[in-house]
């Protein structure tokens, strides 16, 4: 059941195809055309976009991320955000890995929804397009509109979203403060190196069942002391 | 050409950190490909899924339905449209620019034209994945309001 579940969308997807297949030949062979040209993008972009981000992860330290994105980063802080989001390549779900790992390593909801936001519309090969099909003025409206109106969005989404909405999971445990606190200093990259599925499983693993905290291999040092500080109290409690 | 950047990034930060630290670099590749295996096979399916959506509709029905003589409904409809579908820019734009000249309302092409790239229901599974369900759904519909409002602005200036 739970295997149905996990392949959903990809037997949903092919059963979809299948009928169009036997519906209608022409709309058939149309989409499978469609598909490779997404699926050259995503060739293209997305190594690049996901060893970007691992690079993010391994080397920029948290101060320097804090500093140049945090929520005290003030207005450079969105103008750098606007700025990366504008310079970089693909549709918006390459920038969801980028924006994450920064995130984790301690930038601000607002800031980060202005790198998504930017990723998708501030772009300049875009704009010469736009330009060409539509005239300059429409997309110089557009692209003064559209950057404060990102900073805007930006603001709101970090008026109702909690830092722990993005990084917790509920599960009525009571263990949960400890497994919360483990999981919110692991990497977050839910990578399964170390054999659990995302990094709450092997957090919850760790607090129930002792597993050892060496399992992980994207952690840094620092961050395996505050996990031993924490298994401590969790022993103390048992 | 922004693709090219992209990648030229990409390599020369990835020579980079393996010429300052093998295993800094060998912790980042391993990272990235287990990035890329979970998220490559969802990304894949989703846009072929969009890919067959986008082949059902035809493009006579988005042209209709963008050039509805009442405004307001044409900008409703407009940003809706944006909203579910993906649509690759080199396709979006000279569609846009068909609209315009057949007469479209120019608010909702701007309405269409932004919630196509800012909003995304199709790839709200791949957001929920890294950031959660509120998180998204905040963000999205934050972004639909703010497109209509830019809609509505560019509107007003031209």
């Amino acid at each position: 059941m739970s295997l149905v579940k996990k392949h959903k969308l990809k037997i949903i997807t092919l059963i979809l195809y299948l009928i169009t297949l036997i519906y209608n030949q022409d709309i058939f062979i149309k989409s499978i055309y469609t598909t490779g040209g997404y699926l050259k993008e995503m060739v293209q972009i997305l190594p690049a976009v996901f060893i970007v981000s691992g690079l993010i992860t391994v080397w920029v330290p948290k101060e320097i991320i804090i500093k140049n994105f945090g929520k005290d980063s003030g207005l450079k802080g969105k103008l750098i955000s606007v700025f990366i989001g504008s310079i970089s390549a693909g549709p918006i779900y390459a920038a969801f890995p980028v924006a994450f790992s920064l995130f984790n390593k301690g930038a601000s909801i607002s800031n980060i929804v202005i790198i998504i936001s930017s990723w998708a519309v501030v772009k300049v090969p875009m704009m010469i397009v736009e330009a060409k099909f539509l005239g300059y003025s429409f997309m110089l409206a557009r692209v003064i509109l559209t950057i404060p109106a990102i900073m805007i969005i930006g603001y709101f989404t970090n008026k109702f979203v909690e830092k722990e909405d993005i990084k917790s999971k509920v599960n009525g445990n009571r263990y949960e403060k400890y497994i919360l606190e483990i999981e919110n200093i692991l990497p977050k990259f839910n990578c399964g190196g170390c054999g659990y599925g995302n990094c709450n499983e092997y957090a919850k693993a760790i607090v129930m069942e002792s597993e050892s905290i060496d399992k992980c291999s994207v952690m840094e040092d620092k961050t395996k002391t505050k996990i031993k500080d924490i298994v401590c109290k969790v022993s103390e409690k048992k | 050409m922004g693709t090219i950047i992209l990648i030229a990034i990409a390599v020369i930060a990835l020579g980079w950190s393996f010429f300052k630290d093998k295993k800094k670099t060998k912790e980042s590749i391993s990272l990235a490909s287990k990035l890329f295996k979970n998220t490559f096979t969802e990304v894949f399916f989703l846009m072929s899924l969009i890919a067959l959506l986008l082949a059902w509709i035809p493009q006579s029905l988005i042209k209709s339905v963008l050039g509805n003589p009442n405004e307001l409904l044409s900008i409703a409809f407009g940003a809706s449209i944006g909203t579910i579908t993906i649509i690759p820019a080199f396709v979006a734009f000279p569609l846009a620019g068909s609209l315009l000249k057949s007469g479209s309302n120019l608010v909702a092409i701007a309405a269409f034209l932004t919630t196509l790239t800012m909003v995304g229901f199709a790839t709200m599974p791949i957001e929920i994945k890294y950031f959660g369900k509120k998180f998204t759904l905040i963000r999205n519909g934050i972004s639909i309001i703010a497109a209509i409002f830019i809609a509505l602005g560019i509107g007003v200036i031209l």
